[in-house]
């Protein structure tokens, strides 16, 4: 009896002591803790990691999640302070609610003390604007990593062989889906157009463009939502005369379909985002190898823009080793680094690299990329834009499934953005 | 004890609290202001409208169903083995299977629902199937029948088999017809598995989740949202925990008052 006490006496000292040898090891700079999600954007800053790990020895952990995860647990965990993380990963539309609760750290400070004035210039700044709270001119919290904004994708086959020329207004894209999809009949349908009007994001993403280029405002300046102005509900009434064009059950539609459409040659033109670009030169997965072209948005009254999509990277404010982050994280944006992850599919956000002879020869769409990031616009810069996406996008959807006319739709969604605003006031 | 009160009693203690406080800007104030939310809430209203709509059917259906599968199956019939063994299958995939291999099938265009109506010379063009607003209500309730009628069935096929001999040849003796059998001897007889599936089944149905949100995600225009889909949008894309507290407590509560009247109903007819 005695022996087993003095063991487990033994065992606990010993217990007590590895805690605590290993405790201070874990606090200093000599490790970062990484959130990233699971995709390409971040398999690529995964692989900087282990670059990084091996000419600076610096461990670097990793906790990956799927896209709708990530958000959840950083929130979580920023709210709850714990300090988890020294990096994280973001999609810009989280970025005004994680900036304005002074979730971030500001990196200004940081940067200066390493000999920088601010961020590079070289960065797209559409880009950069979106890592400033408020938007373009506040302070900096976060740099960007990969540089998304919409492309307009068509059939380029198609619109030779019925002379049709690049659209460059909606007007353009509603004549040559119409001639597509009535004369060309040989060996299957093809849909003049494909949309995703599937209820959230996808139906708001899809009608944002339309919308802007109809002259359209989400909130005046005094804040008030105005979608139901006669812009919106004109462009809400194009989008519907669109989806005349568009395959059948397009209200719920999502990314797979439109992708699988446009993959299967089912459908001629569509709103979309360059990570599906490669896929069209893939064998495997493609009929219509060679036979994509890829634009900038078609205007209306306004010229044609882009809604942004950047993946940020930020330092939360309780990150443990600001000091190594920062330092990782520049590293991880340099031009340099960024080429990497530009090679593994993931649109840089550095104009230098837009326009690098290497990369343009393999992603020949660069051009295009670049002058679409240049003049987009990035979603509706408020802490409450997920409610306020979820809810616009049920009434987008029920237009476009036929339950409500544009504007019943507009007008719905004007008043129920106006509620949740007020609750958040 | 301490497993049971940190993991449920703290949570639930912890739940009340935040749906009966309000955050303001000096922080949090107690409140009933969640709860007064509800009832102008035309999201909160309709998705409890979809929900009740939806337990309704799926589970008159799957009770129908059932039975009548559970007495086919009870009687002598050839390949019984065979036939209650294939029926289990659905029950035994996991939920999100289930969904993605419906959510290819009823796709309009590659579908493979589609595909057949097609083959047969239908024109297939209107059924849109989750994505028309007046089918998609009906194509999430097909998938829940699809999915769990077998369980319905497994359950009453055990009450049948539980039912001993004796009053069926009494009702034989009796001259009884053989509805009279079913109506008088049967029924009665099988109550308590009755009980125990329909139960079982409106607690699963209110609080539906997974297969709706692979299927539809609530949509189209949110057609399809159940309660369950919609608090996980209040808490986890809204983050209004407070909010999804409440809306869940008023879950809570409707599963309780009808499984309360099941009970009662049921007892009530026996003693009677």
């Amino acid at each position: 009896m005695r022996i087993h006490i003095i063991v487990a006496a033994c065992l606990f000292v010993v217990l007590v002591m590895v805690g605590c040898r290993t405790t201070p090891q874990s606090q200093t700079a000599k490790q970062l803790t990484l959130a990233v999600n699971s995709g390409v954007e971040g398999d690529a800053l995964k692989q900087a990691a282990l670059d990084y790990e091996k000419q600076t020895g610096v461990h670097i952990q990793i906790a990956e999640f799927p896209y709708a995860n990530l958000f959840e647990k950083e929130l979580i965990d920023l709210n709850a302070r714990t300090g988890a993380y020294d990096l994280i990963m973001l999609d810009d539309p989280w970025f005004p609610r994680f900036a304005s609760r002074q979730f971030l750290t500001d990196l200004t400070p940081l940067l200066q003390k390493r000999g920088h004035n601010g961020p590079d210039s070289d960065f797209v700044a559409t880009s950069i604007a979106l890592c400033r709270n408020p938007y373009q001119t506040g302070a900096l919290y976060a740099l960007p990593y990969v540089g998304n904004s919409q492309l307009f994708f068509y059939r380029k086959d198609l619109f030779e062989r019925y002379s049709l020329k690049e659209p460059n207004t909606w007007d353009d894209v509603l004549e040559a889906a119409k001639t597509i999809q009535e004369k060309e009949t040989e060996g299957g349908k093809v849909y003049g157009y494909v949309m995703r009007a599937a209820q959230g994001n996808a139906a708001v993403a899809d009608f944002m463009p339309i919308f802007w280029a109809f002259g359209g405002e989400m909130f005046d300046t005094a804040g008030k939502p105005t979608v139901n102005s006669p812009e919106g509900i004109a462009a809400l009434k194009f989008m519907l005369e669109l989806g005349k064009y568009s395959p059948p059950g397009y209200a719920s539609f999502n990314a797979d379909e439109v992708g699988a459409h446009l993959l299967q040659g089912t459908a001629a033109m569509s709103i979309n985002w360059p990570a599906w670009i490669g896929s069209f030169n893939d064998p495997a997965k493609s009929k219509v190898i060679g036979k994509m072209a890829f634009t900038t948005l078609p205007g209306a009254r306004k010229t044609g823009q882009a809604e942004i999509g950047n993946w940020l990277i930020a330092i939360p404010k309780d990150a443990q080793n600001p000091e190594a982050a920062i330092d990782f994280l520049l590293w991880a944006t340099s031009a340099e680094q960024m080429k990497e992850s530009a090679k593994r599919a993931n649109p840089p956000t550095r104009k230098s690299l837009f326009q690098d002879p290497e990369l343009v020869t393999r992603f020949p769409s660069y051009p295009a990329q670049l002058k679409s990031l240049e003049t987009s616009r990035p979603r509706p810069r408020t802490p409450q834009w997920n409610e306020i996406e979820n809810a616009f996008g049920i009434f987008l959807s029920k237009a476009n499934s036929g339950e409500l006319s544009a504007e019943e739709a507009m007008n719905q969604a004007n008043a129920e953005i106006e509620k949740i605003i007020q609750r958040g006031q | 004890m301490v497993v049971l009160l940190s993991l449920s009693i703290y949570p639930l203690i912890y739940s009340v609290t935040i749906s009966l406080q309000a955050q303001t800007a000096e922080g949090s104030v107690w409140s009933i202001s969640n709860f007064k939310r509800l009832f102008s809430d035309s999201f909160f209203l309709t998705a409890m409208a979809h929900t009740l709509v939806y337990a309704a059917a799926a589970l008159t259906v799957e009770f129908l169903i059932g039975l009548g599968l559970a007495l086919l199956l009870n009687s002598q019939i050839r390949a019984k083995g065979f036939f209650r063994a294939s029926l289990l299958i659905p029950m035994m995939l996991p939920t999100v299977v289930v969904g993605v291999v419906w959510r290819l099938m009823l796709n309009p265009n590659f579908g493979a629902i589609n595909g057949t109506l097609k083959h047969f010379g239908l024109n297939t063009e209107n059924f849109t199937w989750t994505a028309s607003p007046r089918l998609a209500m009906l194509s999430v309730i097909a998938v829940d029948v699809w999915q769990w009628t077998p369980f319905v069935f497994l359950v009453l096929l055990a009450g049948l088999q539980a039912i001993p001999q004796e009053p069926y040849e009494a009702a034989l003796i009796d001259g009884s017809s053989r509805w009279q059998t079913f109506r008088y001897v049967t029924l009665p007889l099988l109550k308590p598995a009755i009980l125990i599936a329909l139960l079982l089944r409106t607690m699963d149905l209110l609080r539906v989740f997974d297969q709706i949100f692979i299927l539809t995600e609530g949509g189209p225009g949110f057609a399809t949202e159940t309660i369950s889909l919609y608090i996980y949008r209040t808490a986890f894309r809204f983050f209004d925990f407070g909010y999804a507290a409440a809306i869940s407590f008023v879950l809570l509560a409707l599963t309780n008052v009808i499984s309360t009247i099941y009970i009662r109903l049921l007892e009530a007819k026996e003693a009677s």
